[in-house]
């Protein structure tokens, strides 16, 4: 096990740098100067002033210096000051993450607490009606684009009946009923697609689980189905579902860019979206640096959520 | 002025919009459906609206409930609006700081900043300058010093006061400010003095006859607390934690969420009926980029405003139930440019030729404005003082035959500057933003173009910053630009004076005159006319000055315009005062230009 993660330890710091250098060299890329966004044209012609600001955000240094004075200041945790708006990356980060992550972490857990049921059903059913009726489902909800689901839940929730808010988020710290209320619809829209995904998981590791031999033993024996199923079937066919469900939160931190965009919500990738337009390239660094580290992190712990779900794994370790 | 107030009662129907990116959110937010930033400046509406666009439904007008017009002398006298109340605004986009100094500002952020800070003067109704925090101004002969009086009694949000010394502190921190170092050079504002407890006394570097424009608007005429620019802790606070003398204090700042702020309870305006402003407790601020949503949000009562600069907007706001609508055409105006120093735009054949076959009704078709957005021929619009009729006259109509017949020319000239062969086709490159309506407009361009058989037409489109940064160009003295045909955006409320100083100067001055020129087109006599203009500020005699300039710069045709920027703040029944607001001597503001409210004013109707 400490081998094991020490060898993750070390991918994780080559995949940060890896990733870096990249975001750093492709932002550094493209067309548009970051002084463009923050100097209106009038004033650029004062030279002396330009150059100020230039020295002042490091904008006169080689690339690569200014790669190395990033790098030295992202190990103690700074990873600089936003050009436009002047506020510590860092700092935004931090404030962003809690809205991100929740949404992400709700939206993933209204997938599974809908997708385990129906992908169980599916597969205790398969070849019948039933399954048809979840795969069909699953299908139609996979092909429907999550902006448009969202509109058409804020038409129905918001516009129609007026139950929930059409924007805007509330913090947990300021109002818990008012937080549920403004996660449950941009939760939803990214739910969906997830939820066919996670069914269809499901129902395939289900079904070789239940042509196993100890499953046919435990129906000898007299075990109700339900039992069966949850006790003993799925378990050994999760393991797919975790990763699966490990890659679908990283991939949502930097990922729910759209979602927070249509319903205004001030997450990491909303921001890290503005950042580009801005050419704001030590926001985009710094978001795109901590999503690496989040993604990467998160895949360690699906490993070791692996072993503890599967002895078969923690013994081979 | 073109604002009216519309209250909509037809049903509501589902809008399902394809959503491919979000524009940016630079502070500027989105400047609607062409590019920003503006190139000129503009000053004036008159009192009378313009003759409105066909639409399918009449407008209707409808004071506050809350003015009671007294019929005997034995009734109550009259009572202005009531306090109380809140308001939720969504923005187009989220303010990147509130230091006007420094931060990036257009229409979104302008609601925030004129809700914390005061101007030292606004303008009235039809476009003039009046004294709001300060009390007077005059200038020498030659405009080059200007006293000012500040009014008494003002204090900022911190308990302050506001004294002569503070605009003198302002003046220190306008200096390195990223958007103030520029003004006070094109303003050739050089010293800033207190000559006496309230007095102030400016001095710039030549004359500038409308100096007083320039205190009218961000940055140099927003009042802040000079403590918030003392140093660098104090000035990254101050991007969230403004101190202004304005209506409203920041109560808590939740950037891309919201802005709550509440009334400041020692304001020092009070309106004509004496019950002091603010009327609202508070106000909050949520910038929702999405136009459906933002709209969404304020029919489902999520926010009870909004504001858009987007022609689609409108029209589905017309057909919202319930909603009051506070619309404004004035001088901002779509359209685009020519690089003058890239052939062959070169040459004015091939410019106005081009115009001329191009069709604005088609275009404004395309932008989706058909009976909201007026054509326009020039940078003013016809409520303008400055607005004038030979140069309307003189804007080319669509025309394919006349406007062939140019190309047709430039096409015959051995000279031709492209270096192409006689009789071959020209090419062209047309960009816009990405957006999809300004690709519809583009394609009309386009396929009119390719019509004559003489034009091939290439159409590109880079995101916002990329298009800006292509016309603005490299900071290597010269600002060129690696544009062809390129969208913009023209023409503001503010004095035109400011923005076409360095709008239309010369792009190869090294001191920077031609800042603005994107088009790089410079006339010595046209450009005379603009530095003449600044030397008076008889409004007949300035323009008359435009006048001339114009008509030059018509026949030259490095700009086009594609159509007037219609805005719109759209409230919740019975939210109002916004086309209504007050200077301190009881006469009409300019409303709300740009879709900037005046949310010190803005008022629930009794019911």
């Amino acid at each position: 096990m400490g081998k094991m993660l020490a060898v993750r330890l070390v991918r994780l710091v080559a995949t940060i740098l890896v990733v870096s250098f990249l975001t750093f060299l492709m932002v550094n890329l493209l067309p548009g100067d970051p002084i463009n966004a923050l100097v209106p044209p009038e004033a650029q012609n004062n030279q002396e002033f330009v150059e100020q600001l230039r020295e002042e955000f490091g904008l006169n240094d080689p690339m690569m210096v200014r790669y190395a004075n990033w790098l030295g200041d992202a190990v103690t945790g700074d990873l600089g000051k936003s050009v436009i708006t002047s506020q510590p990356v860092a700092g935004e980060i931090w404030r962003r993450l809690p809205i991100t992550a929740e949404l992400a972490l709700v939206a993933i857990g209204f997938s599974l607490f809908v997708a385990i049921p129906l992908g169980t059903l599916s597969a205790y059913k398969q070849g019948k009606r039933v399954d048809q009726s979840i795969s069909a489902a699953a299908q139609v909800s996979l092909s429907i684009p999550n902006f448009v689901l969202g509109l058409l839940l804020i038409y129905v929730f918001a516009m129609r009946l007026q139950w929930l808010p059409a924007t805007g988020w509330t913090r947990l710290t300021e109002s818990v009923s008012g937080n549920i209320k403004s996660v449950i619809l941009p939760a939803l829209s990214l739910a969906l697609a997830e939820v066919a995904v996670y069914t269809r998981v499901v129902r395939s590791d289900m079904i070789s689980t239940l042509q196993e031999d100890y499953i046919l033993s435990a129906r000898a024996k007299g075990l109700k189905d339900r039992f069966i199923l949850f006790r003993h079937a799925l378990r050994p066919s999760s393991l797919t579902l975790i990763t699966v469900v490990g890659l679908n939160v990283g991939a949502l931190i930097g990922g729910t860019v759209v979602i927070e965009t249509l319903f205004a919500i001030p997450g990491l990738g909303k921001r890290l979206l503005d950042a580009v337009f801005q050419r704001d390239f030590l926001m985009i660094q710094g978001i795109t640096v901590f999503v690496a580290v989040v993604y990467v992190t998160i895949n360690t712990l699906v490993d070791i959520i692996y072993m503890l779900v599967d002895p078969r794994i923690r013994k081979k370790v | 002025m073109n604002m009216t107030l519309r209250k909509r009662g037809t049903g509501m129907r589902l809008t399902a919009v394809l959503l491919a990116a979000v524009m940016v959110a630079t502070a500027c937010g989105s400047d609607s459906d062409d590019t920003s930033p503006s190139a000129t400046t503009v000053a004036t509406e008159t009192t009378e609206a313009p003759e409105a666009p066909e639409t399918t439904t009449a407008p209707t007008t409808e004071a506050p409930a809350t003015t009671a017009t007294p019929t005997t002398t034995t009734e109550a006298p009259p009572v202005g609006p009531a306090q109380g109340g809140d308001a939720s605004v969504g923005l187009e986009a989220e303010a990147p700081g509130l230091r006007p100094w420094e931060d990036t500002c257009s229409s979104p952020c302008y609601n925030m900043m004129a809700a914390v800070f005061d101007k030292l003067f606004e303008q009235y109704a039809d476009g003039s300058y009046g004294p709001f925090l300060a009390e007077s101004i005059s200038a020498n002969d030659d405009f080059t010093v200007w006293t000012m009086n500040l009014r008494p009694d003002v204090v900022f949000h911190d308990g302050s006061e506001l004294t002569a010394q503070t605009i003198v502190d302002m003046f220190v921190v306008h200096q390195t400010g990223a958007q103030s170092a520029g003004v006070i050079a094109s303003s050739k504002l050089i010293n800033v003095e207190a000559t006496g407890d309230l007095e102030v006394t400016y001095t710039l570097s030549g004359t500038n006859a409308i100096f007083v424009a320039n205190l009218s608007r961000a940055p140099i005429g927003m009042v802040f607390a000079p403590s918030t620019g003392a140093d660098e802790d104090a000035v990254t606070a101050a991007a969230n934690a403004p101190i202004g003398t304005g209506p409203f204090m920041v109560d808590s700042r939740d950037v891309d969420n919201k802005t709550v702020m509440v009334r400041n309870p020692n304001y020092w305006m009070s309106d004509s009926f004496g019950t002091q402003l603010p009327y609202l407790d508070s106000v909050t601020f949520h910038p929702i980029p999405d136009e459906g949503t933002r709209l969404s949000s304020l029919a489902s009562g999520t926010v009870t405003a909004m504001q858009s600069l987007r022609q689609a907007s409108i029209r589905d706001a017309r057909d919202t139930e319930g909603l009051w609508l506070f619309e404004h055409q004035g001088n901002n105006t779509g359209g685009g440019m020519f690089n003058v120093t890239v052939a062959p735009y070169d040459d004015a054949r091939v410019r106005k030729g081009l115009i001329t076959m191009s069709n604005q009704a088609a275009t404004i078709e395309a932008l989706g404005g058909e009976g909201i957005s007026l054509p326009t021929t020039q940078l003013f619009a016809s409520e303008s003082p400055f607005y004038s009729e030979a140069i309307a006259a003189a804007y080319p109509t669509h025309d394919m035959a006349a406007g062939a017949a140019l190309v047709q020319e430039y096409i015959d000239d051995p000279d031709r500057s492209d270096g192409l062969a006689v009789g071959e086709k020209i090419s062209v490159t047309l960009s816009c933003p990405p957006d999809p309506t300004l690709i519809a407009a583009m394609q009309v361009s386009q396929v009119l173009w390719e019509a004559s058989g003489l034009v091939d037409v290439e159409l590109t489109g880079f995101d916002q910053a990329t298009h800006i940064g292509m016309a603005v160009g490299a900071a290597d003295g010269t600002f060129i630009g690696t544009h062809d045909i390129h969208c913009w955006r023209w023409g503001s409320e503010d004095d035109p004076a400011a923005g076409m100083l360095s709008g239309f100067g010369d792009p190869f001055d090294p001191s920077g005159a031609g800042a603005l020129n994107f088009s790089n087109w410079y006339d010595e006599e046209a450009y005379g006319y603009v530095v003449e203009a600044t030397l008076t500020d008889d409004v007949a005699e300035r323009a008359a000055l435009y006048e001339k300039f114009g008509l030059i710069m018509v026949e030259a045709m490095p700009i086009y315009f594609s159509g007037g920027t219609a805005t719109v703040i759209a409230t919740a029944e019975g939210l109002g005062g916004l086309d209504s607001w007050e200077m301190p001597d009881g006469e009409a503001g300019i409303g709300h230009p740009s879709a900037e409210g005046r949310w010190g004013q803005a008022y629930w109707a009794a019911e």
